[in-house]
């Protein structure tokens, strides 16, 4: 029997963050800078969810249609940890945290600082990293 | 009441073999069952299969060991609750008089696609942000324990409890050794405050179970209740933890189906893919106020000679977590406990069981889906 996995196709499915192929962005958006920066995504004209992303068909709580929308960079943390393991093409330590936009909704931030901050810590984006957002305590 | 009953349980081996074939694990499990079950393989009218990673295909190519041309057979996915939404499929197949005996296969082999954690789904917003599972599960403990003054040493209880409950599960990945509380603290850190002992091996396996009409069979169990549900928005408006309400919502409905309070459930086999996982989803399945879940293990009310033992089989932490080839192995355990042939790990109390499976995972969702099911002796 020959080595596993020597010469011959693996299982590994394209579309995983390591070995795979591209896939288009999910990923939340930033636009602009400074006092303009803001996170882009949908809010319903109806019941006014915020959601941080986009071309979704109508609004998840409500069914009302959803317009542009731009939301603010700062907010509160819901909680926050720092990753100890390699994941993708990020090298351990990094800190994640979910971050609730003062005006919008609930999304996935890196920290600055590779450090738990506490609950409900004031929290700014202050730019991407590799297309991730990136936030730090907020002075 | 469903009026559907179990007719039998098989699983193969729960450990790394990526040197196996994903249909040789398969087969061992569904051999197993039929025998279990005291049936012939033409008995079965359908077959039911829950898998994660497959890969595509793998339903047909275990079909073709089987003998079973034609059967109406179809694959389902949802995350780690892929095993028991086939079953769930199943068992209402059967209540519904589609069909009179059907066969349920969970299964994934997870060697041969990942070398440590589970690489994060790329096309996933928070995947693509590099959010491990461990992670995930890391946001959820931090919060909690920041809620309700949680401590590591509560977390690391159940880690204590289920890899000395795993020591005597013969198909269980890790029986070297149970570890102390500060063995499992002092484990490497992956994501905090989840350390490596906090966190479910990567395993190769899969469980068959085969449920069917009533039937004048001693050795059949029955199927007080199988809910299932989906995910629901979990987002800056959700008042719990993720993954708190899919399981609070699936619970509900089984309860409701049985008639039962969950006082009167005996034993239970849940998610612990992590630590914290085990005690937010006792919570809501209403073993404890909310806050209160971490006492549960301390305590000593979660071991296996406590009131209520939770994941007498080692669970996750110590089986490892083929993600499709969980929740069938879950069933298996607690048929053998309700029918009072567990072994070395039987519980004293055992009419009434209760099987809890999370899948998880999707940005913004408070689960994939999650499924509970209880059973009893008739």
């Amino acid at each position: 029997m020959s080595e596993l996995g020597v010469g011959r196709p693996t299982k590994r499915r394209p579309g995983a963050a390591v070995g795979g192929l591209p896939v288009a962005d999910p990923r939340p958006v930033l636009d602009g800078a400074g006092a303009d920066a803001a996170v882009v995504g949908l809010r319903c004209t109806q019941c006014r969810y915020p959601v941080p992303q986009r071309r979704i068909p109508w609004c998840p709580v409500c069914y009302g249609s959803v317009a542009e929308a731009r939301f603010a960079t700062t907010g509160i943390a819901w909680s926050s940890t720092v990753v100890q393991i390699a994941v993708g093409g990020r090298k351990p330590p990094f800190a994640l945290a979910y971050l609730d936009l003062d005006d919008g909704p609930r999304v996935l931030v890196h920290l600055a600082e590779p450090a738990v901050v506490p609950i409900g810590t004031r929290l700014r984006i202050t730019g991407t990293d590799d297309g991730d957002l990136v936030a730090e305590v907020a002075a | 009441m469903t009026g559907v009953m179990l007719w039998g349980v098989g699983t193969s081996q729960y450990r790394l073999q990526p040197e196996k074939r994903v249909e040789e694990l398969a087969w061992t499990a569904i051999a197993e069952a039929v025998a279990d079950a005291g049936i012939q393989p033409w008995q079965i009218e359908a077959i039911v299969v829950g898998t994660v990673f497959g890969p595509p295909g793998v339903a047909t190519r275990v079909q073709r060991g089987l003998g079973l041309p034609g059967v109406p057979m179809w694959t389902v996915e949802n995350a780690c609750a892929s095993g028991t939404s086939a079953y769930h499929e199943a068992v209402e197949a059967v209540r519904r008089g589609r069909f009179g005996c059907v066969l349920v296969l969970g299964v994934d082999q997870m060697s041969t696609l990942f070398s440590g954690a589970i690489v994060p789904e790329a096309t996933d917003p928070e995947g693509a942000s590099s959010l491990p599972l461990p992670g995930l599960y890391a946001l959820q403990a931090q919060r909690y324990m920041q809620e309700f003054g949680v401590t590591p040493e509560q977390l690391a209880a159940i880690a204590v409890k289920n890899k000395r409950n795993g020591l005597d599960n013969p198909r269980a990945q890790l029986r070297d050794k149970a570890p102390t509380i500060e063995e499992v603290l002092s484990s490497r850190m992956i994501a905090e405050p989840l350390t490596f002992l906090q966190c479910c091996p990567t395993t190769d396996g899969a469980g068959a179970v085969i449920v069917g009409r009533e039937r004048n069979n001693p050795n059949d169990l029955r199927i007080e209740a199988s809910a299932m549900v989906s995910g629901a928005l979990w987002d800056h408006r959700s008042p719990d933890v993720w993954g708190y309400a899919s399981v609070a919502r699936a619970a509900e409905q089984a309860y409701e189906q049985a008639g039962r309070s969950p006082a009167e459930i005996d034993v239970l086999e849940v998610h612990d893919a992590f630590t914290i996982g085990e005690i937010i989803t006792l919570e809501a399945l209403g073993l404890a106020p909310r806050g209160k879940g971490a006492e549960l293990a301390p305590s000593g009310h979660t071991a296996r000679d406590g009131a209520q033992p939770v994941n007498p089989s080692g669970g996750l932490l110590s089986r490892g977590h083929p993600l499709g080839g969980t929740g069938t192995a879950q069933i298996a355990e607690i048929a053998w406990q309700l029918r009072g042939t567990a072994g070395a790990r039987q519980v004293a109390r055992h009419r009434v069981g209760l099987v809890e499976t999370m899948g998880g995972g999707a940005a913004g969702m408070d689960g994939n889906a999650c499924v509970v099911t209880i059973l009893s002796v008739p």
